[in-house]
């Protein structure tokens, strides 16, 4: 079991993680020229985040990741001043110039397929964002989060924050909420329907700072959307903090698929939450993807809250020297004759760690649920760690659940079988490492996803 | 319902171990726990002064830690605490007859059927009356190869370097708040030594009763399996339904030389007023064999995850429970096991049964530690729930930090099919009948690894508690 014996002390000896960059007047920097009802979000954020502790190894949330050791939040720097400088002349993002753009950010974006709009993000602020006009003219909504405060103000007053993510859901939920620089907001009214997706691409390249960034994605009854949300950075040597926030409403009937792909660089500590609200009949479905980072921790709860709802839950790790992945998922299954299903496998070389937390919490009447949950593990290494706690937590009687977890090696079997047909051992492991992981992506086979991470991970293995 | 009327005039539904013996003990501390009780149950005991001194130190470990905030609802435990007699004396010595037991204690035990299953099936049995062994006993061709089966305390006495080579080595005293508190007022509990190679072909048993209203119960066992032996040790528990809440926190400390093999039974059927928070483990060492059965299925609130931490190469341990929660019952309940050589394998099995406002818990931990190569394990959870106010979690734990090792974990919740029900009745059996059947078939892959007597006894009673839970 993990150390419970000792008392954790705050982060950096710093009560409650209130530092040179982190404290009121960050807030208030941030928000200037903001209308009053963000403003004071903020400030109730700030004073959520003051008043809860920092989360030790004692939360069974915070089990197997030990912020104490992995986060200094004392030595980041954070820059929201220069933004709210830009976003208060109202002026149009300025144009974005892909040529330009550093090798890894337009390698990314060159990669992707066809899309039914773009946004692009540097260092937390929005420098391009472009939709299809067709969709424009139905009414599709595709903005930085900074314009929309002034173009969308009631959609943002009743969504942001509030339903999926407010500040009380945690100290870190609060930071964001508090601190975010900008982000995306999508809307895609009744009826709608996307063809192709919406991809983000985010990229960081100053070192040792903290970045936040929210996105907000409101689909109106019967529409559909899938969403491609992708980071990237450089390796830094000084720790730096990427927190995002995802907020998904899927009203009556709509289907909607939220894609994240985490391709940050070593030095990266990445926060992500995301929060998932399915309505009657809605689909709504993730794909958490993490590559990078040194560490990427992602909470995700999904709520079921009208009956015949659905969500896929996918998730997949590759780790390696170095990194440690946490995933904490939760299945919320509060309306009857909802159904989710969450796969999420990891694979670890060297000494990386993977945890695995998740929960399925089938609430008083939610009757004729199905709910399942399977974590599956890999060792590629005889340093790597995987951690696993799939728990139930079941008050109705009338249910189908199930869970499962397994953590073991690459299955000999395979290795020979693919090595007599005349393939080399490492091209055997390659194989069978990405069949064990394209499984996953097989269950969400959106366009270009599959390509990208396949080949990404190929490349990872043959470096290896 | 015209069909739970009818089962309610034949009582069937009541817990049939409630009765309380009149009689007065020989000694009873105050309530409540204090540097005073531990000095007086030190005293009455005749104990060596490390003895005392090990059980103050205990104390001292119990006050300095918290109470647990996981686990079952322990909000009002202290002052339950406060109200309980740690200690109770119900006889001056221990009895080797069952003739020489006061009257009214052995007609207890007669009645819950002990000296009669003692003379057709068992080795040996031990029968604890409140705090003390009031009787122990093995057959002569058991004593005869060296086999040593008594009350604690007489281990303390008669095997002092034994004893003190092993006690507080598997669960030491600052393992757990309760493993602390039994280390400082510890009363009764079985003192096992089986001798290399001896193999005994009948169980030992150990029975605890709690009689008095009030009470609290810190039996204490020590069980060394030597190299190449084979034994299994019963032990059942019961107390009558008082309105308020007991107390029983036992430490079961076993270690299992190599090559030996050892199961360890419980069947815990306490009156639904008892707090039961135990602490079992288990050291297995080279190609020894471990196996916990653990029936839980009375008591208000049990928690225990009997453990076993596989020490020597080959080791294999594996933890069979079965949990039986009614109404107002939280069982939490599960297994530990901890891979901490090459080629150990393990298994866990857990089956629960939630009914009426009853809620089952299975926490579990499988660790496998660096080093531990070609470590196997499965678990697998099952959890049937019978109505909508029924409750079931599974907090499985798994930490894995060697890749040459293979781990599993598998749980389903479900319910009883209509389907099934229907087809039973429609040849001809009732929706109770129907019921008791399936149930007991949910629970038969455990069951059916009981000794006969304690398997028919498990079916009666899923059976009677089945009674009037549909309609």
């Amino acid at each position: 079991m993990s150390d419970t014996s000792t008392i954790d002390q705050p982060i950096g000896g710093l009560m409650e993680g209130i530092t040179d960059a982190f404290n009121a007047s960050a807030v208030e920097a941030v928000s200037g020229g903001e209308p009053a009802w963000l403003a004071n979000r903020r400030t109730e954020a700030w004073s959520a985040y003051e008043r809860t502790p920092l989360p030790t190894t004692r939360l069974e949330e915070w089990r197997y990741t030990n912020l104490r050791k992995l986060l200094k939040l004392d030595r980041l720097g954070f820059d929201g001043v220069s933004l709210d400088a830009a976003v208060a002349t109202g002026s149009d993002a300025e144009p974005f110039d892909l040529a330009g753009a550093p090798e890894a950010l337009r390698a990314a974006m060159e990669a992707d397929h066809a899309a039914s709009g773009h946004v692009v993000e540097i260092d937390g602020r929005i420098v391009h964002v472009d939709l299809d006009p067709e969709l424009a003219s139905q009414g599709v909504v595709l903005t930085s989060l900074r314009r929309a405060v002034a173009d969308h103000p009631d959609a943002l007053d009743r969504h942001l924050a509030t339903d999926a993510l407010p500040a009380s859901r945690g100290k870190f939920q609060a930071l964001n909420a508090a601190l975010w620089t900008d982000g995306v907001f999508l809307h895609v009214p009744k009826g709608v329907r996307l063809e192709l997706p919406v991809r983000v691409t985010r990229y960081l390249t100053k070192p040792g700072t903290a970045f936040f960034n929210r996105t907000l994605i409101l689909a109106d009854a019967a529409s559909q959307v899938s969403f491609v949300d992708e980071g990237l950075s450089a390796d830094f040597a000084e720790q730096t903090l990427f927190s995002s926030a995802v907020e998904v409403i899927a009203n009556d009937g709509a289907q909607v698929q939220y894609v994240s792909l985490q391709r940050m660089g070593r030095g990266v500590f990445h926060l992500q939450q995301q929060r998932t609200l399915a309505g009657r009949d809605s689909t709504l479905d993730t794909l958490n993807v993490a590559l990078g980072a040194s560490v990427a921790r992602t909470d995700l709860n999904a709520r079921l809250l009208g009956p015949g709802a659905n969500s896929d839950m996918l998730g997949l790790c590759f780790g390696e020297q170095g990194q440690h992945f946490d995933h904490n998922t939760s299945q919320d299954h509060v309306a009857p004759h909802a159904k989710s299903d969450l796969l999420y496998k990891g694979a670890l070389d060297g000494n990386a760690r993977s945890v695995f937390r998740g929960i399925i919490k089938v609430h008083k009447n939610a009757q004729q649920t199905d709910a399942y949950q399977t974590n599956r593990n890999l060792l590629l290494s005889e340093h790597a760690r995987a951690d696993s706690l799939p728990n139930l937590e079941i008050e109705a009687d009338d249910v189908k659940c199930s869970h499962g977890a397994t953590v073991g090696q690459l299955d000999q079997e395979h290795l020979f079988y693919l090595m007599s047909r005349g393939l080399s051992r490492d091209r055997a492991e390659r194989l069978v490492v990405l069949g064990f992981l394209g499984e996953v992506l097989s269950r969400l086979p959106l366009g270009g996803v599959v390509e990208k991470v396949t080949r990404i991970i190929e490349e990872r293995l043959q470096h290896g | 319902m015209p069909v739970n009327d009818t089962i309610q005039d034949l009582g069937l539904d009541e817990y049939k171990y409630h009765f309380i013996t009149e009689d007065e003990p020989v000694f009873r501390s105050g309530r409540g726990l204090n540097e005073k009780v531990v000095r007086e149950i030190s005293a009455q005991k005749d104990e060596p002064e490390w003895m005392l001194a090990s059980r103050l130190k205990a104390l001292e470990i119990y006050n300095a830690k918290p109470m647990p905030t996981w686990g079952g609802d322990l909000s009002k435990l202290e002052e339950v605490l406060d109200q309980i007699y740690f200690y109770v004396r119900p006889q001056e010595k221990m009895e080797r007859s069952w003739d020489d037991v006061p009257p009214s204690i052995k007609e207890t035990f007669e009645r819950l059927g002990i000296p009669e299953a003692e003379q057709k099936v068992l080795a040996g049995v031990g029968a604890q009356y409140e705090s003390e062994m009031v009787y122990h006993s093995l057959k002569k061709e058991w004593d005869d190869k060296g086999v040593i089966f008594d009350s604690i305390e007489d281990g303390l006495k008669n095997h002092p370097e034994l004893f003190r080579e092993y006690f507080g080595t598997v669960i030491p005293a600052a393992d757990n708040k309760f493993s602390a508190m039994n280390a400082a007022v510890w009363s009764g509990g079985s003192f096992v030594y089986i001798p290399k190679g001896v193999e005994l072909d009948t169980p030992l048993q150990a029975y605890f009763r709690v009689n008095q209203e009030q009470m609290g119960q810190f039996e204490r066992t020590l069980i060394i399996a030597d190299e190449g032996s084979r034994a299994h040790y019963i032990e059942g528990c019961t107390a009558p339904m008082y309105s308020t809440e007991s107390f029983h926190s036992g430490v079961i400390e076993i270690v299992v030389k190599p090559g030996a093999h050892f199961r360890y039974t419980t069947i815990q059927n306490w009156s639904t007023n008892m707090y039961n928070l135990v602490t079992q483990r288990s050291l297995v060492h080279e190609n020894a064999t471990m196996e916990w059965l653990d029936g839980n299925l009375g008591s208000k609130l049990t928690m225990k995850y009997p453990s076993c931490v596989l020490l020597g190469e080959g080791a294999h341990g594996s933890i069979m429970s079965i949990a039986y929660a009614g109404d107002g019952q939280h069982q939490d309940t599960g297994g530990k096991v901890i891979h901490a050589a090459p080629n150990t394998t393990s298994s866990i099995i857990s089956k629960s049964i939630s009914k009426g406002t009853g809620r089952s818990t299975y926490r579990g931990l499988c660790k496998v530690y660096e080093g531990a190569v070609n470590a196997k394990s499965n678990v697998e959870c099952d959890a049937l729930l019978i109505n909508d106010t029924s409750r079931t979690d599974t907090y499985p734990y798994i930490e894995i930090e060697e890749n040459r090792s293979n781990i599993g974990h598998e749980a389903t919740v479900s319910k009883v099919g209509d389907e099934q029900l229907f087809y039973l009745m429609s040849r001809g059996m009732s929706e109770e009948e129907a019921m008791a059947l399936i149930v007991r078939g949910f629970i038969e892959p455990i069951a059916k690894l009981l000794p006969l007597e304690y398997a028919v006894e498990l079916n009666r009673l899923i059976e009677l508690e089945m009674e009037g839970s549909v309609g």
